[in-house]
């Protein structure tokens, strides 16, 4: 039983660990667990969903070890509404991680499993930023939630652990989720166990810049997003293809490359210790929630800076600190004519 | 209305909205804008810390001052305190700060609180201990930061609709907080409280840091970017002083629970920068009050300050040689110890504060040794996954697993942690590892100080009775290492006195010493200096030594260059260069011609380019982090420098002053390096670097930056920390010195590990007695080996170990040859001419003012077993010899990196120029001739 999950909140975890089925989803026992009235739980849970659109997520992820002793998580399954689209990921750990795209309005159920066994007694987690759970959602360790160790165990024994989100209205962005529990409290983020969810709002629509004017333009029409994560001593990139949704992990410093008159989506965040300055030569883009014009971005870690610009010219993007610069954190984004 | 503004499209619209906004605020600011008249003092807290106060006591942060929109503030601060204590608001006020000066001085400060937010007060010089607070600007409609709902919904607020308001101060990796009631009751809740909040309370934040930036994040609520329509969940707070208020409404969409918040800076995480947003519900397992819980307090229980509330300690991190670690009441420590300033007690359950309040560069917090209890048994060792990756830290899992302490990365800010396990602590700084604090938690119910009875150790040594030899030789070195008045001074003909703090020891088995008398009985004191004497035979050239902690009259910083003429080994020129306020000069080299000197300034981010003819300076280069060691490609003379505070090494191109690229020392992803005392081989191809984070020594294509080999040193220990690297003149070999496993690592060219020559075999750590037991028919001991260079023949390895010995390896068999005696603090070593053949090897020690002249082999025979020491030459200047500053004082302190010019190790004696060349035999000028 060592690595069994502990039951410290009633039986939902407990059984649901142990049995794990994509069917057995009950909020009411969830709730019980919770020693919560239903009623109040389920209110707390289901905050007004868009019954249009919302989408159903079944998710399994695993933490492995790569070489070089860097860590990183791997999809294993993405279900939406049961239509299974894990092809469209890797299927080798990456870093930056699987690239979860959501809708505001969607549920999603996320199973971390711990593929790393070099550190029998540690935990992996996920923890989530923006979306909504619970405290039995953290993905933090007991002394930081009080709660519950949450988190999964190397995985021989059938340990995961799984994780409830409402990707409620108003949680539209780019988001990280990263490790929480690895060998700290702190997590092993800062060793490659990081990821980005895209929730796309409801709308449908992102405000863009052509470089001198603002306009909303339909998600629909965004070519490429690419996930550039600053960490301290790399941009890791991943690029999602805007036709067959793919991921294509492009790895340290990339080279991103678009079509000339293209909208292309940038989703940066920081990780690490060092402040990042992040510009993108020759371009204006978006100061989120404003209607400013911006061609440079101060970045601290676990910021998300996400910016639509419509591809017009190649040029070089960086992160401007002295020091990070002299490292090699820049590359090339190239447009063709 | 604001909404509505941000909710429209057209330019002309906005305008529009915008004008009446205005003219709205005006018109409410001109009916109800008042003047405040605010009397502050300005106060020093038990633990050393300043406070602001207005009302019955200075807290921290100060005062929140709540003002509307277009009032006029005045404020008049009295100090009390005994430095300068200032007071500014440039976030509302261009005024520059005012100053009070100490002991009763007063200032007055006005300002019109012209913009909304919150914004920090503070005064220049003492904020990052404690003379900070909030101005919060409200505005004068009444309304608040909207708060995003669980629905999405942005609902607009009124103050009055809040339940309570926080202000929570970012310095250094430390939270400071206060609370306001919702009817203006302020309550302190100090250091990393827990916010408490009934579930659905609308609750206000207002964040502000003072001193290096950080990243605010709460988890699993979200609010408004200040001035936007952006929600976000982690906001930047940048360098020097930021704000940032936001609303929340606490649970919603999420439910009650412990919330975490925290700085999201890895490093900043790791030194215990979080508390936790606690949000309680009326029923269920998160039932509760919403009431607070205060952190650590500056009032609490800490030694000579009874309280039943946890107390807090704090160190300031410093450049000032000896107090790298200085209590904030170090006056008060040093009136006990008689010596250190950086020793403090407190009583299980306090903590202990570390702030980098007074140095340029970045460090860590990290734990060398602690009471054995206080780390988890099962989980508390480093790992290890046999790349050279280990981490120094335990898991948290458990509640008292705070030992080790330390953090991957070096950095800026400061680190807080709190000890429950009696017994002693010692920190120090993985980047400059002679940086030491210590604390002994107090159980107060037992006799005499609690030392524990074990220790572990940071390189993996466990349970170590704290009666054994070795853990008081390692508080002797602390003593030592922290009290200048504790240092060897060869200028006076007083005997050597060290002052222990004479206080009663819990030790081992419960037993109770006196300390100064345990140490006095096994180490000595009052020991009579051996006397100064020149070498006999000259040596060629000169000897510039950094003589690092030299303090003078015209900077701040310490540190100055003393140059030693070794025709008369006499001192001819003190460089301090006050003009750049040079800042721990630490490793130097020169340019092929020996016309220019390169000098790092390990405490700051700067290469100096000094005249080696005038001693002026030509050039000051900012290069990256603590710039370590120096040296230049012999191929083509462009200079490297190790980064010790950073992950790569600066190349700077030969005729240029600007670096090129910094060259990683890993691959990315990994974990940073921070490399201190490389060597270039032989073709100037390749660099090799001892990685102080990692445990490794790195081999490096110089010209393509390939990473060739990273090979772990010290037997695997977790903390072997390998320091300086030397190099057979051909390359066959290198020699890396692995300062905390006493050990000397030999590698081949491509980076194999071929031995591990263990400096202390001989010595055993219980009873501290030293006699051959490795077999080689000698009894030696070699503590703490930092440099090992090899003679530029190839013969010899002298190794500089801080435990006061000088370690001789013969090269052919790579066994030591031979011991000398050492100064305190033993530190650097480099190989200079001899005239009319052979090499000396010039020593230094941080806590001596003398320069040892080593002769591996006198008489040339290449049998190393006479070896002895040629000279003691002074490093004092009195005020006949050259120099831009006068000496202040710590005269001839604290010699490190020692380089002799002309610089005559193989590859670069080729490259020198005549007028050097003609001064050395046949044989010195190719070595490889021999």
């Amino acid at each position: 039983m060592k690595y069994q999950h502990s039951d410290a909140v009633g039986d939902f975890f407990a059984s649901d660990h142990l049995r794990y089925s994509p069917v057995a989803f009950s909020f009411e026992r969830f709730c019980r667990g919770l020693a919560l009235p239903s009623a109040l739980c389920l209110t707390m849970l289901f905050l007004p969903v868009q019954e249009s659109v919302a989408a159903e997520h079944q998710i399994e992820m695993a933490a492995e070890q790569l070489e070089d002793g860097v860590l990183a998580y791997r999809m294993v399954e993405h279900k939406v509404d049961k239509v299974n689209i894990t092809s469209r990921y890797s299927k080798q750990a990456t870093v930056p991680g699987p690239t979860i795209v959501l809708t505001e309005g969607d549920k999603v159920r996320l199973t971390i499993r711990n593929g790393i066994t070099m550190s029998p007694d540690q935990q992996v987690s996920v923890h989530v930023h923006g979306v909504h759970y619970n405290i039995l959602s953290d993905g933090s360790l007991k002394i930081i939630n009080k709660i519950d160790n949450e988190g999964a165990y190397p995985d021989h024994g059938g340990h995961f652990y799984t994780y409830i989100w409402d990707v409620a209205p108003g949680t539209a962005g780019t988001w990280p989720y990263h490790d929480h529990n690895f060998e700290t409290h702190n997590g092993a983020e800062d060793r490659g166990l990081y990821g980005a969810v895209i929730v796309n709002p409801a709308s449908g629509t992102v405000t863009a810049s052509n470089g001198s004017s603002i306009s909303n333009v339909p998600i629909a029409s965004i070519k490429k997003d690419y996930v550039l994560y600053l960490s301290d001593d790399a941009f890791w990139g991943m690029e999602i293809d805007g036709a067959t949704r793919q991921q294509t992990p492009l790895g340290a410093n990339p080279l991103l490359s678009a079509n000339s008159g293209d909208n292309v989506r940038f989703h940066l965040i920081a990780m690490g210790t060092y402040l990042n300055r992040f510009q993108l030569e020759g371009y204006q883009w978006v100061d989120p929630g404003t209607t400013r014009l911006i061609n440079s971005k101060d970045i601290g870690p676990l910021e998300n800076h996400a910016f639509t610009i419509k591809a017009l010219g190649s040029a070089n993007y960086m992160n401007a600190n002295f020091s990070r610069k002299l490292m090699g954190m820049k590359g090339s984004f190239v447009v063709t004519q | 209305m604001n909404k509505i503004i941000l909710g429209l499209k057209t330019a002309s619209a906005k305008a529009i909205a915008f004008a009446l906004l205005t003219a709205s605020l005006l018109a409410s600011q001109v009916a109800l804008a008042a003047v405040h008249n605010i009397s502050l003092t300005a106060e020093v807290l038990p633990n050393g810390q300043y406070g602001y106060k207005r009302g019955d006591k200075a807290v921290i942060p100060g005062p929140t001052l709540f003002v509307k929109q277009g009032d006029t503030v005045i404020v008049t601060v009295t100090n009390n305190t005994d430095k300068p204590a200032g007071f500014k608001v440039p976030g509302l006020s261009a005024a520059s700060a005012a100053q009070a000066a100490p002991n009763g001085g007063t200032l007055s400060y006005t300002f019109t609180a012209t913009r909304t937010g919150a914004y920090p007060y503070y005064g220049e010089g003492q904020q990052l201990l404690g003379l900070f607070g909030a101005v919060v600007v409200d505005r004068a409609d009444g309304k608040a930061e909207s708060f995003v709902d669980g629905d999405g919904a942005v609902k607009s607020v009124r103050t009055s609709d809040l339940s309570k308001q926080f202000v929570l101060f970012m310095v250094g990796s430390t939270f400071w907080a206060t609370e306001i009631s919702k009817t203006g009751i302020e309550t302190p809740l100090w250091t990393n409280p827990t916010l408490g909040a009934m579930e659905n309370d609308v609750v206000r934040f207002h964040v502000l840091s003072i001193g290096p930036g950080h990243t605010f994040h709460l988890h699993a609520h979200r609010w408004l970017e200040q001035g936007t329509t952006s929600v976000i969940d982690t906001r930047l707070m940048a360098d020097v002083a930021d704000s940032h208020t936001f609303t929340v409404k606490a649970g919603t969409g999420v439910g009650a629970g412990d919330w975490q918040y925290h700085c999201h800076l890895f490093s900043h995480m790791e030194a215990g920068m979080h508390g936790s947003f606690k949000v309680y519900s009326t029923k269920g397992p998160n039932q509760g009050t919403g009431n607070s819980i205060a952190g650590a307090s500056p009032y609490g229980a800490i030694f000579g300050n009874t309280s039943t509330d946890a107390g807090l300690v704090t160190f300031v991190i410093s450049d000032e040689p000896g107090m790298w670690f200085r209590s904030a009441r170090s006056e008060t420590i040093f009136s006990v110890t008689g010596s250190t300033r950086s020793l403090e007690v407190i009583p299980p359950g306090s903590s202990v504060n570390f702030i980098m309040a007074d140095t340029n560069t970045v460090h860590t917090m990290t734990s060398l040794l602690w009471p054995s209890g206080a780390g988890n048994p099962s989980n508390g060792h480093h790992s290890n996954n046999g790349n050279g990756k280990s981490r120094g830290r335990g898991t948290a899992i458990t509640e008292h697993a705070s030992m080790p302490f330390d953090q991957t990365r070096a950095y800026k800010g400061g680190g807080i942690v709190k000890l429950t396990t009696p017994g002693l602590y010692v920190f120090t700084c993985k980047v400059h590892p002679y940086m030491f604090g210590a604390v002994i938690v107090d159980d107060p119910d037992t006799e005499g100080l609690d030392l524990g009875d074990t220790i572990n150790l940071a390189t993996g040594i466990v349970n170590l009775p704290t009666s054994s030899d070795l853990a008081t030789r390692l508080l002797r070195t602390f003593f030592i290492a922290t009290a200048p008045n504790n240092w060897q001074n060869f200028s006076s003909p007083a005997p050597w006195k060290i002052t222990y703090p004479g206080v009663p020891v819990r030790i081992t088995g419960g037993a109770v010493a006196n300390l100064s008398d345990v140490l006095t009985a096994r180490y000595g004191n009052d020991m009579v200096l051996t006397p100064q004497f020149s070498p006999a035979v000259p040596g060629v050239g000169e000897v510039w030594v950094d003589t690092q902690f030299e303090k003078t009259a015209g900077k701040t910083k310490p540190g100055t260059i003393t140059v030693v003429d070794t025709s008369n080994w006499k001192v001819s020129r003190k460089i301090a260069l006050p003009q750049i306020n040079m800042n721990n000069p630490h490793n130097m080299w020169t340019n092929r011609d020996q016309s220019v000197v390169y000098q790092t300034q390990w405490f700051d981010n700067k290469l100096t380019l000094i005249n080696q003819k005038t001693g002026a300076l030509i050039k000051n280069i900012r290069v990256g982090e603590a710039p370590a060691h120096v040296m230049t490609r012999p191929d083509n003379d462009d200079i490297t420098v190790t980064n010790n505070g950073e992950d790569g090494i600066s190349l700077i191109p030969a005729g240029t002053t600007e670096v090129s690229q910094m060259l990683p020392t890993q691959k990315s992803g990994q974990q940073a390096t921070n490399p201190h005392g490389h060597w270039i081989s032989a073709d100037g191809t390749q660099v090799v670097t001892p990685n102080i984070f990692t445990n490794d020594v790195g081999f490096y294509d110089l010209n393509s930056g390939a990473i060739l080999e990273r090979t772990p040193t010290g037997e695997n220990a977790p903390g072997a920390h390998p320091i300086a690297i030397a190099m057979m003149p051909d390359s066959s070999k290198y020699y890396a010195a692995n300062l905390l496993h006493h050990s000397v690592s030999v590698l081949d060219r491509n980076g194999a590990l071929k031995k591990t020559i263990n400096l202390i075999a001989d010595y055993n750590p219980i009873d501290g007695t030293i006699q051959d037991r490795d077999g080689d028919g000698q009894a030696t001991v070699g503590i703490l080996p930092i440099q090992l260079p090899v003679s530029p023949d190839g013969r010899s390895v002298v190794v500089a170990n801080m435990g006061e010995s000088i370690i001789v390896i013969d090269t052919l068999t790579d066994r030591v040859a031979k011991m000398l005696p050492c100064d305190a603090g033993c530190h650097g070593a480099n190989f200079g001419a001899k005239k009319g053949g052979g090499y000396y090897a010039y020593v230094t020690s941080k806590f001596s003012n003398e320069l040892i002249v080593v002769d591996p082999d006198p008489n040339n025979d290449g049998n190393l077993s006479d070896a002895m020491i040629a000279g003691r030459i002074p490093l004092v200047s009195d005020s006949s010899v050259p120099s831009d500053d006068q000496v202040s004082s710590l005269a001839g302190y604290g010699g490190q990196g020692v380089l002799a010019i002309p610089n005559v190790y193989n590859s670069w004696v080729k490259n020198l120029p005549g007028e050097w060349k003609e001064q050395l035999t046949a044989a010195q000028q190719d070595p490889s001739l021999r």
